[in-house]
């Protein structure tokens, strides 16, 4: 049985590889990332762009949503789990097009309104994924920490966050590879990125233009995905992965 | 060292968990709280740590309320264990285990050695487990790092949740009889929760026996198993409570007790060693393995002669003395 599925996911891992290699192979013959080779200093500068939207509204958002997260787990602050959730879930549920034109008309145009919109977009999966961590550890570990004098505080430095921290850069991950995504709209505010491309080509009916554009925002997501999973890896402490993989086998 | 005095629970206004509960553990005593679920007592042992107020009433631990001691401060001078052993999963067994040492701000010498003499104690190698994580360990080795972490600070007061409860019947009763050799060593004074009327018996100095937040007998043992206070005590000690008095006494109680009889030569004979039960005796001549036990001392020495008269006779002087 498991010899027949590492074979299936073996067949899908070299069909997914051949298609991706045959993909840039199309694109090289028809040279559809000219316009990186011949505009490289528009090429960096958008990518800067594109990076530093990204990279501020979510450092911002894990600065606001991680400790919102943690109050809200705090016993005498529970009840206002529905508040934060309900707000930070508008934020959510408002299509990212209409969150970046209502940061324009409150911040104009330019990348301020862009990192603004990105990071009320970044909340939601950073708070819940928080809630969720911190949830998940165990009762009677926090009732034995309790039953042997730790402090609130060390309950939660020693205890709490350590447990939840696989949940907590989940939420980081996920929230910042779908900003990177979303970042492309940015160039609709007047905030530059990798956009600016992508719609150029979209107008212009113009391909190379488009994969400029496209293949290296792709390109950057997959990058952030593996740099988190080689956080989780380094931050999380080892005992927490043997527990992990206790529970699975 | 821990006075119960008119403790009283009430959940949300009407709900009464625990009334009026007045004892005493003494110092040294290892006392089982039992009872069935639902009887309270293990929300009267987290009491006595704080992790549940305490209504009216209070509990004094060595002489000071429990109610107006600093919680922080009380509870890292009381060794806890749980049920579920409550390691941490982020830390190795070390720092599992040197928690309230480190809390309390040990020097790494001292609580390196504090370290291997606990798992010397609880009989794991130091060295094996120091940097080994809790889901690396079998469930009795997490509990016996659960009880060295308890023991850590060398708290004189321990509470204990059910210790050994998760645990397979094999494993559990090893603990409890390596516990019970290291509670001979230590002399803490334990508060034990149990639901286990075998565990009480074999371990407690004396058993509280609980029903609806209402204490129905606190008595030792032998007391509770020959002399139970009221119908509920002799239920749920069980109907057999006299064979189980049995594995109180050994042999070697009777022969203080009574004169032994003189080896008789008509009967089928067998040795048995004066350190054993009597419920062992009786077994052995139920057991039609022998109509006499001739009992010898540790150095082999024949001491005369047991059957079953002597032990029913022995047994009618226990319960009537223990009135």
């Amino acid at each position: 049985m498991e010899r027949t599925n590492k074979t299936i996911a073996l067949i899908i891992k070299l069909i997914f590889w051949g298609l991706l290699a045959a993909f840039f192979v199309w694109a090289f013959t028809n040279s559809m990332f000219s316009t990186i080779v011949e505009q490289p200093d528009t090429f960096f500068r958008l990518l800067g762009e594109h990076v530093t939207i990204v990279l501020l509204s979510g450092a911002a958002a894990v600065l606001l949503a991680v400790p919102l997260g943690i109050f809200v787990t705090r016993p005498k602050f529970r009840k206002s789990e529905w508040l934060i959730i309900g707000i930070a879930n508008l934020g959510q549920t408002v299509p990212s097009l209409a969150v970046l034109a209502l940061a324009m008309g409150f911040l104009g145009i330019g990348i301020s309104a862009a990192i603004v919109a990105l990071f009320v977009y970044s909340l939601l999966p950073i708070i819940q994924n928080t809630i969720a961590g911190i949830d998940s550890v165990d009762d009677d570990m926090i009732d034995a920490a309790k039953g042997m004098g730790l402090t609130n505080s060390q309950i939660l430095w020693k205890i709490e966050l350590p447990n939840a921290l696989t949940s907590i850069i989940a939420g980081v991950r996920t929230a910042l590879v779908i900003n990177i995504g979303t970042a492309a709209l940015a160039y609709l505010v007047g905030a530059g990125g990798l956009g600016v491309w992508i719609f150029t080509g979209i107008r212009l009916f113009d391909n190379a233009f488009l994969m400029s554009g496209a293949v290296p925002v792709t390109l950057l997501a997959i990058l952030i995905d593996y740099l988190f999973k080689w956080l989780q890896f380094a931050l999380v402490p080892k005992g927490l992965r043997l527990a992990r993989k206790a529970q699975n086998s | 060292m821990i006075h119960f005095n008119d403790v009283t629970k009430v959940y949300n206004g009407n709900v009464k968990a625990i009334e009026n509960m007045n004892f005493n553990v003494e110092d040294g005593e290892l006392v089982i709280m039992l009872g069935p679920s639902g009887c309270g007592k293990t929300t009267l042992l987290r009491m006595v740590n704080q992790l549940e107020s305490i209504t009216d009433g209070d509990i004094m631990l060595n002489g000071k309320s429990v109610k107006h001691s600093n919680k922080i401060e009380m509870r890292r001078n009381i060794g806890y264990v749980i049920q579920s052993n409550g390691l941490f999963p982020n830390m190795n067994i070390e720092d599992n285990a040197m928690i309230v040492p480190n809390l309390l701000g040990w020097d790494r010498k001292k609580m390196r050695d504090r370290f291997n003499t606990l798992m010397e104690l609880v009989g794991l190698n130091p060295d094996q487990y120091r940097k080994r994580f809790p889901h690396e360990l079998s469930g009795g080795q997490q509990q016996r790092v659960g009880v060295a972490r308890a023991l850590a600070a060398d708290p004189p007061v321990m509470l204990m949740d059910e210790p050994f409860g998760a645990l397979d019947p094999i494993i559990r009763t090893h603990l409890q009889e390596e516990f019970l050799q290291i509670q001979k060593e230590l002399k803490k004074t334990i508060l034990f929760v149990s639901h286990d009327i075998d565990e009480a018996v074999k371990m407690a100095d004396k058993i509280a026996l609980l029903k609806g937040g209402q204490m129905m007998q606190y008595a030792e043992p032998a007391k509770m198993l020959n002399k139970p206070a009221n119908s509920f005590v002799a239920e749920f000690v069980g109907q057999d409570r006299v064979l189980k008095s049995m594995s109180l006494y050994t042999v070697k109680d009777l022969a203080t007790a009574l004169t032994l009889k003189p080896v008789s030569e008509s009967l089928e004979a067998q040795n048995i060693n004066e350190n054993l039960s009597l419920r062992v005796a009786i077994s052995k001549l139920l057991n039609q393995e022998a109509d006499q036990l001739i009992v010898e001392n540790n150095n082999g020495t024949n001491k005369g002669s047991i059957t079953l008269d002597l032990i029913e006779q022995f047994l009618h002087r226990e319960i009537k003395e223990s009135v």
